[in-house]
């Protein structure tokens, strides 16, 4: 029997002839193509993965064996391998035999067993996104428009107004203070009553009437901090209070009792002073007043103030509903020694830490970097998902970042907004958005991580939550930045303190002592470095003064 | 020996091939072998096939230096 077997990278041939011409009855062909749906996914593409000596073997053995129970003349099969496209070819067979019944029961039994035994992967779906660029498929506009938007690196500018004119603030929802710290005002508060709401005393003294012109007094009455007791005084009348107390009427001022000499219920004024001592009514603040605008971001200063004016469910932004993914099969936990090839997990509590000061529930998942296992640990746990308005992937190293992030966030439902910026770290960053649901892909290395949440995702969450999205300020080089041209915009770590700027050495993007130093990141446009001690540069600060300093 | 992953193998050691300094295997040694450096492929053990210079390997059968060996995952061609 003659068996021609090929594995074959490019489209397989029209028409093949049968290689037995003369001797057979029956020429038994069969086309296996590729169809636009993969376990219910549309596609454009599959991509097939063969261990071709094994595969040539294996296929060229199993139809021997069929044949000896269905003799036939010849066979020839051609396995297509790489991305093949909808509609094309992925595996022809085509068999000779004298009847017509031993070529039919052979083919089928082939291609059940080839289905079991030949070691040829489907090795992934090409949704129709992605299978647009892999396959450069320049010929259609929609498809080259498609090819130009995906593989655009923004410019860093580009991609922050991007991703501030995609994200729209949650809408506000009611919460109690003891919920509130770190959320956005989503009103303005204006003040109830007035602060204070009488007039005080701000001496140990005797309130006498303003325009009182008496000398001596007789003592009425005695009022302490919290008292309350309303009356009018008469002339050559005089209340004792204590500081903080809440004078009787209005139109009164305080006497300091030192400036005093008291015999009974008697006073006499020794001295006399210009001031009243005293805080009148709304000298803090007026009703109706604004306390805080909407906008503001509450802090332990602010809530206090909600708390005095009786404003307890303030409107805010939502908890913000995080996902983040991990991914890397290099990953082992911190509190584990890695093996050769492993590395410890440090970008799930840098994400966790840098989520902080945002209210978030934050859902930390680690997933196999292998598409069909990710998707089945993802379907496992829908709700998890379904409900978050911003997923975070951290991408693996041991398969290229975008290889995983990219096609698990299509999956996921997002278009890609854009996937490279042209900064360093941080180059290959991954924007998605569905709906009013966002994604980011963050390049493995923890600076990268480090500094693209400091510019992207901390954008997002700015919008999102309704607050002004991060800016850069203004500062002087302590020291000067040594560095040869670079043709990409740098976000260069550095230490901020009184001196001024002091660019920190960093290695690698994955630098992880220098991470732990910095509080600010320099913006080096392209081409300009190195620059001088004193040259004044944009930096975004990654800490507040106080842990800054 | 040279041992070779597939598919979703790659993934998973992060790499398409690697060489172990070791003499004679059974299949149980080698898998030992090979969880130790890779101890994810454990998750997919009792799914993957061994094969023995291009042809699946047998219970009881041996590896030695000179032998490519490949880990099957499940296949999916046609």
């Amino acid at each position: 029997m003659e068996i021609d077997v090929q594995l074959v990278p490019g489209p397989i041939a029209e028409t093949i002839s049968p290689h037995s011409i003369g001797r057979h009855g029956a020429w038994l062909e069969f086309r296996g193509v590729v169809r636009d749906e993969e376990n219910g996914e549309r596609i454009s593409a599959l991509e097939y993965e063969a261990y071709p000596e094994m595969a040539r073997r294996e296929i060229r053995r199993l139809i021997e064996e069929i044949s000896a129970r269905h003799p036939c003349l010849a066979a020839k099969v051609v396995h297509r391998v790489g991305i093949i496209p909808v509609g094309e070819t992925a595996i022809y067979v085509g068999v000779a035999a004298g009847h017509r019944a031993e070529a039919i029961a052979l083919l089928a039994e082939f291609m059940n067993k080839l289905k079991q035994d030949v070691p040829i992967w489907k090795r992934r779906a090409l949704s129709s996104v992605a299978a647009n660029v892999n396959l450069q498929n320049a010929g259609s506009p929609q498809s080259a428009d498609l090819h130009r938007r995906l593989q655009k690196m923004l410019s860093l500018d580009e991609a922050m107004s991007e991703i501030q004119s995609r994200c729209l603030p949650l809408p506000g929802v009611r919460a109690s203070l003891e919920e509130c710290h770190g959320r956005v005002l989503h009103e303005t508060v204006c003040a109830l009553t007035d602060a204070p709401d009488g007039d005080r005393s701000t001496r140990d003294g005797y309130a006498i009437l303003q325009d009182d012109p008496l000398e001596a007094f007789t003592v009425v009455d005695t009022l302490h901090a919290a008292d309350w007791k309303p009356r009018e005084l008469k002339a050559g009348q005089a209340v004792r209070v204590a500081t903080g107390a809440s004078l009787p009427c209005e139109h009164l001022r305080v006497v300091m009792q030192e400036n005093v000499e008291r015999t009974g219920d008697k006073i006499r004024i020794t001295k006399h002073e210009a001031a009243s001592n005293m805080r009148k009514r709304g000298a803090e603040i007026k009703a109706g007043q604004p306390l805080l605008s909407a906008g503001t971001r509450l802090d332990a200063g602010k809530l206090a103030l909600l708390a005095s004016a009786g404003c307890v469910r303030p409107l805010v932004n939502p908890r913000l509903r995080v996902v983040h993914f991990t991914t890397g099969d290099e990953l082992v936990p911190p509190e584990q020694a890695p093996k050769p090839g492993q590395v410890r997990d440090s970008n799930s509590i840098l994400i966790r830490s840098l989520l902080q000061k945002y209210a978030c529930n934050l859902e930390q998942v680690h997933l196999p970097e292998n598409f069909e296992l990710a998707k089945s640990v993802i379907g496992h746990r829908p709700s998890v998902f379904e409900n978050s308005d911003l997923l975070l992937i951290s991408g693996g190293a041991s398969v290229g970042d975008k290889d995983f992030t990219r096609p698990l966030l299509e999956w996921l439902g997002f278009e890609i907004v854009f996937s490279q910026v042209n900064i360093r770290p941080g180059r290959p960053l991954i924007f998605g958005q569905s709906g009013a649901r966002i994604a980011f892909g963050l390049p493995g290395n923890p600076l990268s991580h480090f500094v693209c949440f400091h510019l992207f995702t901390a954008t997002a969450l700015a919008k999102l939550t309704g607050n002004e999205p991060p800016k850069f300020l203004r500062s002087l080089l302590a020291v000067k930045l040594e560095e040869a041209p670079n043709p990409r915009e740098t976000l260069w770590p550095a230490r901020l303190d009184a001196a001024g700027l002091h660019p920190l050495a960093w290695a690698s993007s994955g630098d992880m002592t220098c991470m732990a130093e910095t509080n600010a990141l320099i913006r080096v446009p392209a081409n300009h470095s190195p620059m001088a001690t004193g040259t004044e540069v944009k930096f975004l600060p990654t800490a507040t003064l106080l842990e800054g300093s | 020996m040279r041992v070779l992953f597939f598919a979703q193998l790659k993934d998973v050691t992060g790499c398409d091939a690697i060489e172990l300094a070791a003499p004679a295997l059974n299949g149980e040694q080698l898998w030992a072998e090979l969880q130790g450096k890779f101890p994810a492929l454990a998750a997919h053990r009792a799914h993957v096939r061994l094969a023995r210079n291009w042809e699946y390997a047998t219970p009881g059968m041996m590896f030695s230096a000179d032998d490519e060996i490949a880990l099957i995952p499940p296949v999916s061609g046609g």
